[in-house]
């Protein structure tokens, strides 16, 4: 055979295009030539990233128009040049021939696996445009539309609901929502803690899977590198995490924490700091609620309408914000009551949250626990300034990263203790220390939070305001919940009519068995997607769908958190197949649907969603081409160009930011003019509503005004459930977009359980056995199970397992063989759901060799 | 090459954008990234070690070559002729690194399984296979323009890195070295005391693998040390069998 071979190829040796005539590998050449092409063309065209988060910026290298590569933009700050393994091996996801090709119109009962037919988009359109319409006219709120993760700015999605007025839901329950609404209300800004790198000299990635999944803005490529060059000049990292995850080489310690106890931990942190008296008096006395004197009775006391703080030079009350020293510690009495500053109150709340304590609770060395505390003091150099760009501030160089810590039950309150943490060391907003990845400036939440009325039913059918959530991003499992059952929650009118956008829940979000049943309720489902999703298989009647890279997409931030930019996803080619991008697809159906044009149609919602000036503003008459609504925009922006500047260059890069964009501290006014909540009086006051409304306790038990520790409600399953069980994200994959991509499944193939081999070992389970793992719900009693092999590591506590995300699907082919979600196991409902109805992905669970 | 290790994190795209750029066939990786763990709970780390081809001065492939298909150029580069190779295997044996494969199937047939005589897909790749065919590796490449590149990937030849023979010989970094979001990868002339490679050799104490065998490998690594013998590896990539 190999004689064969080569005597036919020294016959053929002078030309490599003749080499292998009978084979699909010819050389492109003679194939674009069997194609009646001449001769190739070669070019590199700028786009985005599509399957991943941050929207990387890339240079498509084409041949004959088709890209045969995708590569890192080398001018965007957010990957320079690189691009991650999901970035390049998207191009299989692209030419994929498994792609839905053309729209399908279902033609069996729901609720099993879809027969299609294929259609056109004219009927597809139609069909969907008229139950569009026929709900709007019933009632828009009977019509949801649902999506993940957005990808760009969510300006034309927003624009479709606003200007249709229907119901939204969005991912963030189950993200780190429940960690923005904590520094929405303590800090008033919209952001995720994260470090400074480029100051920070001791960070604590708590829970950040830093070098595995990348953090609230950046996926893998930016935050790594930063983090790579803060270890160069000397930064010290320490991992607190269940699971060391890929930071291992990359962190200095490890504490692997016991799931959800990341709350008690930061207790004992805070009664360290107070303890060893590292804590920054002048921030906590002028820009936090620190000073205000609480009442017994757990509210401020206020004279006519004001806060009051015990002033230290009169030895008397005066109004918060007047002159004169404020007392941070002491118990006063004032008009025959006895008040406290909320500081005296917290330094008691904690006073038993010993590093002892702690080390109990949390599962972990009390040397640790001490050891950070002492280094946090140290690293905090509290007192000290610095200059950056001219502009002296308060340096502070200890940070956090704790971006999907927030998904636990106790969720809102541990970011809330993390977040004191660091207002103890004085760190927020300042050279080193804690950044948001937003400007410091005042979020509508804020106030909002702080002003919430506990209604009464009939509630929003995702119990927004309600006795059971009052605080409530929107909470799909939980709307799939009220769905099923709204009398129980006091819920009216549930939607009958689903959009669903780049999401798959059935698969995606706990409790898979109460979506499945939920969704059912639906009677017109349509679904945009890339591929046939287990929600469109299941449920749709119609599938749109949708492309992929090949379109139009944005504008994008390309900010890597020091160097400003920005981007837009421009199509590398036509859309494959006959799919089509999203942005035509909203325009036709608002069109058909009767809500494009005029005020306040879609068109007029985008013109205020991109800010297009009035010499770009789109008008309000015809429906415009993509690809001009972004020309608009880009002349807006004041690019004389437009998208032509965008389809040259890629991305637009702004520059250096300003102190002013990236301390608290340079803001004007300092830190937006917020104060921030030490003492979250607001939160004590929703418990007393929720109480007198007769909610439950598992509902109201968390609103406090200060993190306090309970045991997870999880804790309650019987002791046979002796593991807990975490969740996580690989480098490999994306959301659950990518598992089935040829390039990545070959990176990723399966599912793998994650056990300490002294777990397994106690159990006779050998490394890659099949096991089946088996939840408990703590509250219902329920149970789950699934079967996954397993994957012995090290690197994880004895008392805890662990399965990524990502899988769980059924209808690509040879997905089903790649093993189960996890979301079979997690627990939707109460005590696994709690306090602002944020998803927990923590359950115990019992393993056993299968 | 020299390869950091303090900066590795062992994402692997340097494996994918190898296979992308290569259009190497599936379970075929010239380059690999380790992932195992040292040590036991709690006192355990994870580490990652990439590996390319080692590009050997004193390259024990070429040594057993019988067709001369295996050599290595001027500039140090070793590469795989495959109009001369016939498939003997005898280089998957002599490398002490595991850097070869050998083509069992025809690349059509070892594509991820899936349907590329698709007619839709057909009418935008004119047939390419796999659609990201990248027409470099059909070029000829040194001054005797020999087939070495990757080209067909002909069922019964043996292949192996090339850093990417086609992309330095345009003054291009290799794809691994390109792609990597964290600089962990730095390709240069090792001879050129002012390259990228030398000055990070005198910078940080480095070590080669299996240096005991005195191929002497061109791919150095610095940062961490090597790997220790209790190393565990996690998260293999499945790859086709080897002899």
């Amino acid at each position: 055979m190999a004689s064969t071979r080569r005597t036919f190829l020294k016959g053929t040796a002078a030309s490599g295009a003749t080499l292998a005539v009978a084979s699909r590998f010819k050389p492109l050449e003679v194939l674009a030539a069997e194609n009646g092409k001449a001769a190739l063309s070669e070019d590199l065209v700028p786009t985005t990233c599509w399957i991943g988060k941050q929207d990387c910026g890339i240079l498509a290298r084409r041949v004959n128009g088709r890209v045969v590569k995708f590569e890192g933009h080398p001018r965007n700050p957010l990957n320079l040049g690189a691009l991650c393994p999901k970035g390049v091996g998207q191009i299989a996801a692209v030419y994929d021939p498994n792609r839905v090709k053309t729209p399908l119109a279902r033609t069996n009962e729901k609720g099993v696996a879809g027969e299609w037919r294929q259609i056109s988009w004219n009927e597809a359109l139609d069909t969907v445009a008229k139950q569009l319409r026929e709900y709007r006219e019933k009632d828009p709120e009977l019509i949801l539309w649902q999506k993940g993760r957005s990808k760009a700015k969510d300006f034309y999605d927003k624009a479709f609901v606003d200007s249709a007025g229907i119901e939204k839901l969005g991912h963030g329950a189950y993200c780190s929502d429940a960690g923005y609404r904590a520094a929405e209300y303590t800090i008033g800004c919209h952001g995720v803690l994260q470090p400074d790198m480029r100051h920070s000299r001791y960070v604590l990635a708590w829970g950040w899977n830093a070098t595995g999944a990348g953090g609230n803005k950046f996926c893998y490529i930016t935050w790594p590198r930063q983090l790579s060059e803060a270890r160069e000049r000397g930064m010290k990292v320490v991992a607190l995490d269940p699971r060391l995850r890929a930071t291992g080489p990359h962190a200095d310690e490890w504490v692997p924490l016991r799931p959800a106890t990341d709350l008690a931990f930061a207790l004992a942190l805070c009664n360290g700091l107070i303890q060893q008296g590292t804590i920054d008096r002048e921030y906590l006395a002028e820009h936090t609620n620190s000073p205000w004197l609480v009442k017994e009775d757990g509210t401020f006391l206020r004279e006519g309408g004001k806060e009051q703080v015990w002033d230290t030079a009169k030895g008397a009350i005066g109004p918060v914000g007047s002159a004169g020293k404020a007392a941070l510690e002491g118990t006063y009495t004032v008009g025959g009551e006895t008040v406290k500053p909320a500081f005296q109150v917290f330094k008691e709340h904690v006073a038993k949250r010993t590093p002892e304590w702690a080390a109990e609770v949390c599962g972990v060395e009390v040397d640790q626990i001490r050891r950070i505390i002492r280094d946090l003091g140290d690293n905090a150099m509290i007192g000290k300034t610095i200059e950056v760009d001219g502009v002296r501030l308060p340096y502070r160089p200890v940070g956090v990263m704790a971006y999907h810590m927030a998904q636990q039950e106790e969720g809102f309150q541990a970011v809330r203790a993390q977040l004191l943490v660091f207002m103890l060391l004085g760190a927020i907003g300042a050279v080193g220390g804690v950044r948001i990845d937003a400007k410091w400036e005042i979020d509508d939440h804020y106030q909002e939070l702080d002003e919430i009325e506990i209604g009464d039913p009939p509630y929003d059918f995702t119990l927004k305001e309600s006795k059971y959530f009052p605080i409530n991003s929107g909470n799909p499992t939980i709307a799939a919940k009220t769905m099923l059952d709204p009398k129980r929650y006091g819920v009216e009118k549930i939607p009958e009519m689903a959009i669903i956008h780049m999401a798959n829940p059935v698969v995606s979000f706990p409790n898979t068995d109460v979506i499945k049943e939920a969704y059912k309720k639906f009677k017109f489902m349509t679904v945009l997607s890339p591929w046939l999703s287990e929600t469109a298989d299941l449920y749709a009647d119609v599938v749109l769908p949708a492309a992929t890279v090949e379109k139009y997409e944005g504008p994008m931030k390309a900010n890597d958190m020091y160097v400003d930019g920005v981007s837009l996803r421009m199509p590398p080619m036509d859309p494959l197949f006959e799919s089509r991008g999203e942005i035509d697809i909203y325009l036709d159906l608002a069109e058909r649907a009767g809500f494009l044009k005029g005020k306040d149609g879609y068109l007029d919602i985008l013109n205020s969603e991109l800010e297009l000036t009035p010499a770009h503003a789109l008008p309000l008459d015809r429906r415009p081409e993509v690809a001009n609504i972004f020309d608009r925009w880009a002349k807006s922006e004041g690019i004389a160009k437009g998208l032509a500047y965008f389809e040259e260059k890629g991305v637009e890069v702004k520059g250096e930011m300003t102190p002013e964009e990236i301390y608290g501290y340079a803001a004007d006014p300092v830190f937006g003019g917020a104060i921030h909540r030490l003492y979250g009086e607001s939160l004590l006051r929703y418990q007393r509503q929720m109480k007198a409304k007769k909610a439950e306790k598992i509902y109201w038990q968390d609103y406090t005004p200060l993190p306090t520790w309970r045991e997870p409600t999880m804790e309650r399953s019987p002791g046979a459930y002796d593991l807990y069980l975490i969740s996580f994200k690989l480098v490999e994959n994306k959301q659950s977009r990518s598992s089935f991509t040829a390039l990545l499944a070959e990176l990723m193939p399966e599912q793998r359980l994650h056990i300490n081999p002294d777990t397994a070992k106690e159990r006779g389970i050998g490394d890659g056995d099949e096991v089946w793992v088996e939840a408990n719900n703590a509250v219902t009693g329920g149970t789950a199970r699934l079967k996954v092999k397993t994957m012995y590591t090290q690197a994880i506590r004895p008392d805890t397992v662990g399965m990524p995300h990502h899988f769980g699907l059924w209808v690509y082919p040879g997905a089903k063989e790649q093993g189960p979600t996890p979301n079979v196991l997690f627990q939707a409902g109460e005590g696994y759901v709690a306090c602002t109805a944020d998803q927990s992905f923590h359950v115990k669970v019992q393993v056993r060799k299968a | 090459m020299v390869i950091d290790l303090d900066r590795c994190m062992g994402c692997r795209a340097c494996m994918e954008a190898c296979k992308v750029e290569n259009n190497t066939s599936e379970q075929i990786f010239w380059m690999n990234v380790f992932r195992y763990e040292e040590g036991d709970y709690p006192d355990v780390t994870m580490k990652f070690l990439p590996r390319p081809c080692q590009h050997c001065e004193n390259p024990p492939c070429v040594k057993v070559c019988p067709t001369q298909a295996r050599y290595q150029q001027d500039d140090g580069i070793v590469l795989t002729d495959f109009e001369k190779c016939i498939g003997c295997r005898y280089c998957i044996v002599a490398c002490p690194y595991g850097v070869n494969f050998f083509n069992w199937k025809d690349p059509e047939d070892n594509y991820y399984g899936l349907d590329w005589d698709d007619k839709e897909l057909d009418s935008v790749t004119d047939g390419a296979v796999p659609p990201w065919k990248n027409p470099d590796l059909d070029k000829r490449y040194g001054p005797d323009e020999r087939l070495v590149a990757g080209s067909g990937h002909f069922r019964g030849t043996t292949e192996k890195c090339t850093f990417c023979i086609q992309r330095v010989t345009k003054g291009l970094d290799p794809a691994c070295v390109e792609t990597c979001p964290v600089d962990a990868l730095i390709f240069g002339d090792l001879d050129d005391p002012q390259s990228d490679v030398s000055q990070t050799l005198r910078k940080k104490s480095s070590f080669k693998l299996k240096e005991e065998l005195n191929t002497n490998p061109k791919v150095r690594y610095v940062g961490q040390t090597a790997p220790q013998t209790d190393g565990r590896e996690i998260e293999a990539i499945p790859i086709e069998a080897r002899d």
